[in-house]
């Protein structure tokens, strides 16, 4: 117990310093781009000067950096946006951040539910048509981009049965604060899950056939368990560890494919704003979410090593 | 019988595991079945459906392995893994499961027996895993235990306690053990009736001091001149089987032991021996039986044990090709599967 503790607390201090690293590496590449933030508003000369002092965007980018970096640490606070002037983004942000959270997650629960239950109906009915047919919708699913299936969905849900959904992935702009309903994240969450599912599958599949051949299960059987229980808690308990190690990798495909996802049904999530603040140069806002991915990515993937402790019980740190 | 003990004894790949889990329907997929009775209790277990004969394994039948790491399950605690042996069957009352649990580890003698019961496998010593697996067979009281080698992965001392616990269980509870080895001298320490099995068949059966005393096929002879002895005469060279057992796929006609058989007549290529009474209890599956071999081959001084030694027979044309001896397809074709 105590060494877990020690090992969470040495994983929380990596994040922190891959997370300094990489909004450095991210603040530094967007202050480098062509053009400013205030291009648009064709402001030159003495006026353009004064309003980058005022942005503070004057000053060396390290200085910058330090500013930005005090902000949040003493304020909580993610700086102002360029784009609507002096808007500050913290609550934006955070406020796009659940939307997408809500679109991961829901796209995280139909991976694992979606490739386990394939994968385990495929290796139990192996080289039935049962199997065949998961198989291949599987690799349907790891071989089409998540954009095209996304792309399916508008088509389908959006044009042909808009009568039907009663138009349930459109989504209205500006924000109303309506979003998020069960109905309404089930396509996308379908389309960017899809894609991981394919993959659970393939694995948990590998580790079925892999674990029913080991000897524990003959023992299970010899014990008169009935098939589901040997299955269930003998076979995916084992068969479930070789699959908790592509979660993280699964989280990482999830967060990078929620950015294409949500700019295609034009879900106000962190995603959308990320592209959306590139092209308006709102350096703080892209730098900003890309500092959120990078923490994201961080905890998921210390929770999936936590998880491994409770799934294998020889795994202890 | 109640409280038996049975010993199945043969070399290593001759079908003894098979078997043993074609008993209880456990033969792996692609292997199967294709003929035979297996009775218990009046009822033939091959054709029994799948249904009853789970209520049979583990209840009535209940069976340990060669392996006990790798037969208890890493992700599940031991005592769970013995509970659930009970819950699979009503024959232990549900509120005493956890309990009896327990007491089963206590009576294995697994120390500390409470707080191990929450350990997982591999904070187990291999000794006390074996132990584990005991007191899950024997955790529904079945009639007959089936233990396929159990002590093969144990070292020489914890082999010892183990059959020592197998025997003293056999006394207490009354349940049947058969014991699956290749080791005739666990077979001595441990049970009273023994089978000696060849090529997936039964070549030899009777009490245990009897084969011992006068083994009459040269099978259960040779591999009786194959356990080490403290009290041999020095300058008799242990002797090994030469040879190797037959591909079970492609047996050879006649009998399986033919092509090693030093005692070997022309019909032994021809005819299968079936199994005869050749003592009281006593039955072998042999055409000559070492009591003629004694008699008239001069069994009693023979050294040289190669294939047709002793009778002087070699394999008629036409079979020679499937009956070489280990040895010429070790230079000819490397090593053999
Ligand atoms: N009755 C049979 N018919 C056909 N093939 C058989 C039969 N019995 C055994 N075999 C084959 O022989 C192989 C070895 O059998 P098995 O594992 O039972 O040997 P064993 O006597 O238990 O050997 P070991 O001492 O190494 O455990 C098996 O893989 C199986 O394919
Ligand atoms: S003497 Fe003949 S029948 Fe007897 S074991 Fe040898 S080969 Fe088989
Ligand atoms: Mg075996």
């Amino acid at each position: 117990m105590r060494g877990t503790l020690i090992y969470i607390g040495q994983r929380l201090v990596l994040i922190v310093f891959t997370v300094l690293v990489v909004s450095f590496g991210v603040f530094f590449i967007v202050h480098l781009l062509p053009g400013n933030a205030f291009v648009s508003d064709r402001v030159h000369g003495q006026a353009l000067q004064i309003l980058l002092h005022e942005y503070g965007l004057d000053q060396p980018i390290p200085v910058q950096y330090w500013n930005w970096l005090t902000g949040i640490v003493l304020h909580g606070s993610l700086g102002v946006s360029l784009y609507i002037r002096g808007l500050p983004i913290t609550p934006l942000v955070l406020r796009e951040l659940s939307v997408s959270a809500m679109l991961g997650g829901a796209a995280l629960i139909i991976t694992i539910g979606l490739g386990v239950t394939f994968g385990v109906l495929a290796a139990v009915r192996q080289n039935s048509w049962v199997d065949y047919l998961l198989t291949t919708i599987a690799v349907i699913g790891y071989s089409v981009p998540s954009f095209v299936i996304a792309s399916l969905g508008i088509l389908i849900f959006g044009q042909w049965l808009n009568n039907l959904t009663n138009g349930v992935i459109y989504y209205p702009e500006p924000w109303t604060g309506t979003y998020g309903t069960l109905a309404e994240l089930s396509v996308p969450a379908i389309a960017l899950g899809f894609y991981t599912s394919g993959q659970i599958t393939r694995i948990t599949r590998a580790a079925m056939l892999d674990v029913i051949q080991q000897d524990y299960i003959r023992t299970a059987r010899a014990k008169g368990l009935v098939d589901r229980v040997v299955v269930l808690r003998h076979a995916l308990r084992n068969a479930l560890v070789p699959v908790t190690s592509i979660l993280g990798p699964t989280v990482i495909s999830i967060i990078v494919g929620s950015v294409v996802i949500e700019n295609i049904f034009g879900i106000p999530g962190l995603g959308k704003e990320f592209v959306e603040s590139i092209f308006q140069h709102d350096y703080n806002v892209t730098v900003g979410v890309f500092t959120i991915y990078a923490v994201l990515i961080g905890v998921a993937n210390l929770g999936v090593d936590l998880i491994y402790t409770v799934i294998d019980p020889r795994i202890r740190y | 019988m109640p409280g038996e003990t049975l010993g199945l004894v043969g070399e290593s790949g001759c079908g003894k595991s098979v078997t043993a889990l074609s008993i209880l329907g456990l033969v792996q997929r692609p292997g199967r079945i294709v003929g035979g009775k297996i009775l218990f209790k009046g009822e033939d277990l091959v054709r029994m459906p799948v249904d009853e004969l789970r209520d049979i394994r583990g209840r009535d039948i209940a069976m340990i392995f060669q392996d006990p790491l790798s037969s208890l399950n890493p992700v599940l605690k031991v005592g769970f893994q013995i509970d659930e042996a009970m819950q699979a069957h009503d024959k232990i009352p549900k509120d005493q499961i956890e309990r009896r649990g327990v007491d089963l580890l206590k009576e294995v003698r697994v120390p500390d027996a409470a707080r191990r019961a929450n350990d997982y496998p591999h904070q187990f010593s291999g000794g006390m895993r074996q132990r584990a697996m005991i007191a899950m067979g024997l955790s529904n009281r079945p009639e007959i235990l089936i233990a396929d080698e159990p002590t093969t992965a144990l070292d020489v001392t914890v082999q010892a306690q183990i059959l020592e616990l197998l025997r003293d269980l056999n006394e207490a509870t009354g349940t049947s053990i058969m014991l699956i080895t290749h080791n005739l001298g666990v077979v001595a320490g441990l049970c009273k009736r023994v089978i000696v099995m060849y090529a997936g068949e039964i070549v030899e059966q009777g009490p245990v001091e009897q084969i011992f005393e006068s083994p009459q096929h040269p099978y259960t002879w040779s591999l009786l001149r194959s356990i080490p002895r403290i009290d041999a005469d020095r300058r008799e060279r242990l002797r090994s089987i030469e040879g190797l057992p037959p591909d079970l796929i492609q047996l050879p006609p006649g009998c399986k032991f033919s092509p090693r058989c030093p005692y070997r007549i022309e019909r032994c290529f021809r005819d299968d021996p079936q199994l005869k009474e050749v003592a009281p209890s006593q039955e072998a599956a042999c055409w000559v039986t070492m009591k003629r071999a004694y008699a008239e081959m001069g069994a009693a001084t023979i050294t040289d044990t190669r294939p047709g030694a002793a009778s002087g027979v070699r394999p008629p044309k036409g079979v020679a090709a499937k009956v070489v001896d280990a040895r010429t397809i070790d230079a000819a074709e490397g090593p053999v599967r």
